[in-house]
């Protein structure tokens, strides 16, 4: 005696009707997932193409030596290439230390409640959109003292300082205990421990952190745009007042109707682009060394 | 037959264990005080948004969320038609961008192999370090154009009936503005997405497929089952970058403080707005209307920023529990 | 050991270069100081970006004259006003004078005329034959949304035998605080009673149509690119960038361009001293002042607190743009200051006083 049960609503082998069916759906999805990574990288050659195509032509040594033009001139970007030159890296002076030392607390100091209250505030810290940073640094320390190149790279430092300090953490959350607890049997205090056994072997992590956080923080334009962007049109390294920058000089040419503005500005994002994508290449092989280290050790 | 005993390091003079504990305090110390630096400026920035809003917040109180005005000449202002510009360009970019990104994270776990996904996925993430003034520059002189002279008008044709797919083509507007936050996010989600991918057990599958269902419907009924909390908080991390992206959206949205019945026209968001006025704010109440719009985007990030971690944290322990 | 020791070695490296480049950098800014005193011979500014054509003129030749190094960028004249009320620079530049308000929050400051010239009217209409000619209230409607084509009756009437195509008009304006949104709103509302009502004057008002851009920069841009666009912007973009501009009907009947012969002749019924600020309104001249009166013209100002460390420079540099500084006007279009508002401006000059 044969008896009819209905079919299980949650068995996945009878959710469709007939295999050709199923096997079509299969081959559409598929063809959908291949269509998207292609797409993805469709746009990315597009926009890379277009930079190329159309800002390349700009790329002469003029462009490199010459400040950024005045009305009706021609010039280059070389202030504003020196100009984010010393604006990251007082940023990277700022935020990296205590990024690190943010991390240390967190992995090596604190107990779970508070490490996890810390992780909070770096994800609500890092979710600050960047305008609003730009605003902050503005109402706090541009209003009566004028706009300087410090102002910009303290707002840089705000937005590196999060992403350092988890990538930091986390590595170091990597890092075997073992290490730790042998270094401490041997006599060696928690703070050398800290210095001179954990943080060297993070060392490939954190580096990977940081110069994605520099990748990141290179284009950034709100925090920049009312604290450094009243510069003159000549080279400077007055770091006390606004220096030109990358990003902003790009933003302000990007709506010029000088159609040798507009190259001006395509050959500038291709040197920020150029600077991005070396630093995210850079990124990657430090990750990779530092994988091929941990699994190795 | 000699045994090897370790004996304790010789006691240390009471001077050399003071200054050990010394060389230990400092740095914890100064680890402290790093962990309290961060704090307090998170607390800083909160606090000085909401000191400069306070102004706009005495005079137009909670209604300033849903009013629809933006008069410096009368004084007369009100978030709606930023809010609606924020939150329509980024739910737009959502929508596009959240298959796309499973898509490609399926893409690259499941059907490429090893050789080609390595270099595609470099690709996707390429495409997050291009920074947004870049994007931007091609949105308005590339994009936008291309958008008002092809994209709009066949989604006329085809849409047309719908009031958002109506009236003229712009180079500039909530469409474009919404396209281009879409290529911002979708490396963002994807990403994320392609880590979760990655953590699937394989024994949920391979037995779903042992079990005679196809790797589609074994993707859709096990893997997403199983990431669908990372999905979701990976799309809330995406929305909570849309609503924060000023510069490339001020770049290619129009800059026209309306709520407009089209997404073809232009109009105006959070981010967007402050970026265009408030440097030039002449009166108080519109500087501090500013700053009040970008309280408002403040808590619009944060609670996108802080559902997805909620989700992760509740979804990943309840996982660990089983 | 050894790779982690080199990594670690690597990253102290790193973090010791950049010591030594922000120390270079410090170090270099300061002895920059010490030597050529440059916080002494040095002015920030910042504002209207109408005036920055004739401002890159100076910057050069105010070096040269005087020694003092002048630093400006074009940011839209209510950031020139909102920057010098913050006193964040040394000076504002805005095509609008100071409100009653913002005049009050400046904490006395001095509003000096150091520039005049016209408000082009460019457009972008594919296939037109000749200069398009506007009227005032014509040009209220376009903005207002009220005439949205080209081809419209009202423009048609006063284009007899021009092709106007059949295209939309894409209103462009002005997305900053823009001293020219000033002078083009306070032209409208002067000729046209719906746009006093509805709309107004301000360096930031609700355009009821049309697409915002930053910066004279910005809405050139635009325009050169959106067919069917209009704007407002100053000439000297106009003719940089290639748009052609309108020619505008005045009060006297004639059709006016803004040249240096419609500006000189929209300032020549000033009266012969000025005392107020208020009298430097030159937005629709009377008929008296001619056919060849262009009606968006304006003056320019730069703003500056009466009590700044830096006073001396700023009357030298003030000193030298509204005298010798003019003669850089005519080719950008801009017209040398008139004998009387040159009087003015000596006065105002001689409020500026150290700290």
């Amino acid at each position: 005696m044969s008896s009819v049960v209905a079919p299980d609503p949650h068995d996945l082998t009878v959710r469709s009707n007939g295999l050709r069916r199923r096997r079509i759906v299969e081959k559409l999805f598929g063809l959908l997932a291949v269509l998207s990574a292609v797409l993805a990288c469709g746009i990315l050659a597009l926009v890379l193409g277009t930079l190329v195509f159309k800002g390349a032509s700009q790329l002469n040594l003029d462009f490199f030596t010459k400040s950024r033009p005045l009305f009706g001139q021609t010039g280059g970007i070389a202030d504003a290439l020196v100009g984010s030159a010393i604006i990251i890296g007082m940023a990277m002076l700022m935020a990296i230390p205590v990024a690190i030392l943010v991390a240390i607390y967190m992995s090596e100091y604190a107990g779970p409640k508070v490490s996890r209250s810390l992780r909070i505030i770096l994800d609500v810290l890092n979710g600050v959109p960047a305008i609003v940073v730009g605003i902050f640094v503005f109402g706090l320390l541009v209003v009566g003292h004028g706009q300087s190149a410090v102002f910009g790279a303290f707002a840089l430092a705000i937005l590196m300082l999060p992403m350092v300090a988890r990538a930091t953490q986390e590595i170091l959350e990597v890092v075997p205990q073992s290490l730790r607890h042998a270094s401490l049997a041997l006599g060696v205090t928690k703070w050398r421990t800290t210095w001179n056994v954990i943080l060297p072997a993070a060392i490939g992590g954190i580096l990977t952190g940081v110069v994605i956080a520099v990748a990141r923080v290179a284009g950034e334009t709100a925090p920049l745009l009312f604290t450094t962007s009243i510069a003159a049109n000549a080279i400077s390294v007055n770091i006390h007042q606004a220096l030109p920058t990358l990003p902003v000089t790009i933003f302000s040419f990007s709506e010029s109707a000088d159609p040798g503005e507009q190259a001006d500005a395509w050959a500038a994002a291709l040197v920020l682009i150029g600077f991005v994508l070396v630093m995210n290449i850079l990124a990657k092989l430090f990750a990779g060394r530092k994988r091929r280290k941990l699994e190795g050790s | 037959m000699t045994t090897t005993t370790f004996e304790p390091a010789a006691p240390e003079t009471d001077l050399r264990r003071r200054g050990i504990r010394l060389g230990d305090l400092f740095f914890r110390g100064i680890a402290v005080a790093a962990a309290l630096a961060a704090t307090v400026l998170l607390g800083l920035i909160a606090w000085k948004v909401f000191d400069l809003a306070r102004p706009a917040f005495q005079d137009f109180g909670l209604s300033f969320v849903w009013t629809e005005a933006w008069n410096p000449v009368t004084n007369d202002f009100g978030a709606l038609i930023f809010i609606y510009g924020t939150v329509v360009t980024s739910l737009i970019a959502l929508v596009l961008a959240t298959p796309l990104s499973i898509a490609i994270a399926l893409f690259l776990t499941e059907m490429a192999p090893r050789r080609v996904a390595g270099p595609i996925a470099t690709m996707v993430e390429l495409l997050a370090a291009i920074p947004s003034v870049v994007l931007g520059l091609w949105g308005i002189l590339v994009f936008g154009p291309w958008v008002r002279d092809h994209l709009e008008p066949w989604l006329q044709s085809v849409l047309g009936f719908l009031p958002m797919f109506s009236g003229d083509p712009n180079q500039a507007g909530i469409l474009p503005a919404a396209l281009v936050l879409t290529i911002m996010i979708i490396p963002i989600t994807s990403a994320i997405c392609r880590e979760l991918f990655l953590r699937v057990p394989r024994d949920l599958i391979d037995g779903s497929l042992a079990l005679g269902s196809t790797r589609w419907e074994a993707i859709r009924g096990v893997m997403f089952a199983y990431a669908a909390p990372g999905i979701a908080a990976a799309v809330l991390l995406g929305l909570g970058r849309a609503f924060g992206e000023a510069i490339a959206v001020n770049q290619t949205i129009g800059n026209h403080s309306v709520i407009p019945s089209s997404w073809f026209a232009p109009g105006d968001s959070l981010g967007s707005k402050i970026a265009s006025s408030y440097a030039g704010a002449t009166s108080h109440l519109e500087a501090s209307s500013l700053l009040y719009l970008a309280a408002i985007l403040m808590v619009i990030s944060l609670i996108a920023n802080v559902s997805a971690q909620f989700i992760v944290v509740r979804f990943e322990r309840a996982r660990r529990g089983l | 050991m050894g790779e982690r020791g080199r990594n670690m070695k690597r990253a102290l490296a790193l973090a010791f270069a950049l010591i030594v480049v922000v120390a270079v950098a410090v170090f270099a800014g300061r002895t920059q100081s010490a030597s050529a005193k440059p916080e002494a011979d040095s002015l920030v500014g910042t504002g209207s970006t109408f005036v920055f054509p004739l401002v890159s003129k100076w910057i050069p030749a105010v070096d040269n004259a005087l020694g003092i190094k002048v630093t400006y960028t074009g940011t839209g004249s209510g950031t020139g006003i909102a920057q010098v009320t913050a006193r964040s620079v040394d000076f504002g530049a805005s095509d609008a004078p100071l409100s009653p308000d913002q005049a009050s929050a400046c904490k006395s400051c001095v509003v000096i005329p150091w520039g005049l010239a016209g408000m082009s009217i460019p457009y972008n209409v594919p296939g037109l034959n000749g200069r398009l000619r506007l009227s005032g209230p014509v040009l209220a409607n376009i903005f207002l949304g009220n005439i949205t084509n080209w081809n419209s009756a009202a423009i048609k009437a006063l284009n007899p035998g021009r092709n106007l195509p059949d295209k939309k008009i894409t209103v462009v304006y002005r997305a900053d605080s823009s001293g020219s949104t000033y002078a083009v709103t306070g032209y409208l509302s002067e000729v046209s009673p719906q746009w006093k009502s509805k709309v107004g004057q301000g360096t930031s008002v609700n355009f009821p149509v049309g697409t915002g851009a930053r910066g004279s920069s910005g809405v050139a841009g635009v325009v050169k690119s959106t067919e069917g666009a209009i704007t407002y912007v100053d000439a000297a973009y106009s003719i940089t960038n290639h748009l052609q501009f309108a020619t505008i009907k005045n009060r006297a009947g004639g059709y006016a361009t803004p040249g240096v012969r419609g500006v000189t002749a929209a300032v020549s019924t000033l009266p012969k001293k000025i005392t107020n600020i208020a009298q430097l309104k030159i937005v629709d001249p009377p008929t008296r002042a001619g056919k060849m009166a262009y009606p968006i013209s304006t003056f320019t100002y730069v703003i500056v607190p009466t009590s700044s460390s830096k006073a001396g420079d700023l009357r030298k540099f003030i000193y030298w743009a509204v005298t010798q500084g003019q003669k850089f006007g005519p080719p950008l279009f801009f017209v040398p200051l008139p004998t009387s508002v040159k009087g003015f401006t000596y006065r105002e000059i001689k409020k500026i006083q150290g700290t």
